[in-house]
């Protein structure tokens, strides 16, 4: 009996350490030291600092509007129409945003909030001023996720890698609910975003060329350029989404919305 | 005063015109409208994302209606002469608003006239690029 015991504890700790060269291969977190002090190429550019969706030439920038051909699928079809028909009644239709659920990518990105910048050699976080909405995404070289492990997301999972003077940034595993691209134009979990991100008129001018996919809601790419202005006036506050703070919105309260 | 200038023409005096940091669609409010309010200020929260003001209205009937009116960001209002203790509950304010369009009393604030006759309405919401 003693015997037994003492080859079962001779057991359990050749196992745990034989499990030690595993653990010390989990993948590092992208503020890890060891991450962030591995050999990399310089960066093209840094994006750190405060954006602010451009605004110059209009007050509608943020919308994503589609160029080009572009058809719904007719599930989504339905959500266009019936947002079409209540504005021409004066309603909302499906403002889940203000009843505090996240915008979620790609909106997030043109809230008419600014959005602060840290880039990392091994990731760039977003944080934006509406409703402080986090969005990393990572320089570190890692794949995107076990799509039966990551957890879906409103911003969704964002992988970028260097391309010449362009950041490539793919993303995707997002919710399937409560979030839209525009009225009436629902994301699904099939959404796949790629942008090509650029610094321009003396890093002042941040620049983004979307494609968009998303076979539940539209047929084929979905193309738009954005661009955001540096401001050097303004900082990210807290802001939260409270239910108290929504009962005095009367556009959120109003019983004429669709919700 | 039982006034309730429910104009439903255009206020002759604004400040400006600014894009509302809102975080809610503002389908359901007449921009192209402004009404004025005058009333007995019930509530007034300085917050994030939004500030708002609870407004008590007479109208010539003699009833009485509790407005609420959303204001843009403090960062907002700071820009444009507000602080939190610009205005406090039990002060009477005169207040221009782009109305609900199913005339709920409420709507999105343009501009408040304060006692000492000084108009202050909010600054954009786009703060200013490098020059």
């Amino acid at each position: 009996m003693t015997h037994r015991l003492a080859g079962a504890i001779v057991a359990v700790t050749l196992a745990c350490a034989a499990a030690l060269p595993l653990a010390a291969q989990e993948p590092l977190g992208a503020l890890a030291r060891a991450n962030l002090a591995k050999p990399r190429p310089k960066p093209p550019f840094d994006l750190t600092g405060t954006w602010f969706i451009d605004q110059r030439n209009s007050e509608n920038t943020w919308h994503f509007n589609p160029t080009g051909p572009f058809k719904l699928t007719p599930a989504a079809q339905v959500h266009y129409d019936a947002a079409k028909k209540a504005q021409a009644e004066g309603k909302v239709y499906h403002d889940d945003i203000g009843q505090c659920w996240p915008a979620g990518l790609p909106l997030i990105m043109t809230r008419v909030w600014p959005i602060a910048m840290i880039q990392q050699p091994t990731a760039i976080y977003m944080i934006s001023g509406f409703m402080n909405s986090l969005r990393t995404i990572y320089l570190d070289g890692r794949p995107h996720s076990d799509p039966d492990v990551v957890v879906p997301s409103f911003n969704g999972e964002s992988i970028g890698q260097w391309d010449g003077d362009t950041l490539v940034v793919d993303t995707r595993y997002f919710v399937d609910d409560h979030h839209w691209i525009d009225s009436g134009i629902p994301a699904s979990d099939q959404l796949h975003v790629v942008e090509r991100i650029r610094l321009v008129n003396n890093g002042n001018t941040l620049e983004i060329g979307y494609t968009m996919t998303d076979p539940k809601n539209w047929e084929g790419d979905w193309k738009v350029t954005k661009r955001w202005t540096r401001v050097e006036d303004t900082d990210i506050a807290e802001v939260s989404c409270l239910p108290d703070l929504n009962q005095h919105m009367p556009s959120t309260q109003s019983t004429d919305n669709v919700r | 005063m039982k006034t309730f200038a429910a104009g439903l023409a255009c206020a002759l005096v604004w400040l400006t015109a600014p894009t509302a940091l809102a975080h809610h669609s503002a389908a359901g409010v007449d921009q192209a409208k402004t009404v004025t309010i005058v009333g007995e200020l019930k509530e007034f929260k300085w917050a994030n994302p939004h500030s708002w003001m609870d407004i008590a209205v007479t109208n010539d009937k003699g009833e009485t209606k509790t407005w609420s009116v959303e204001m843009t960001a403090p960062a907002y209002l700071a820009r444009a002469g507000w602080t939190s203790k610009t205005v406090k509950p039990g002060d009477k304010v005169t207040v221009a608003v782009h109305p609900m369009k199913n005339g709920d009393p409420g709507g999105l604030f343009v501009n408040i006239t304060l006692p000492d006759g000084r108009v202050l309405g909010q600054a954009p919401a786009a703060p200013r690029p490098p020059q």
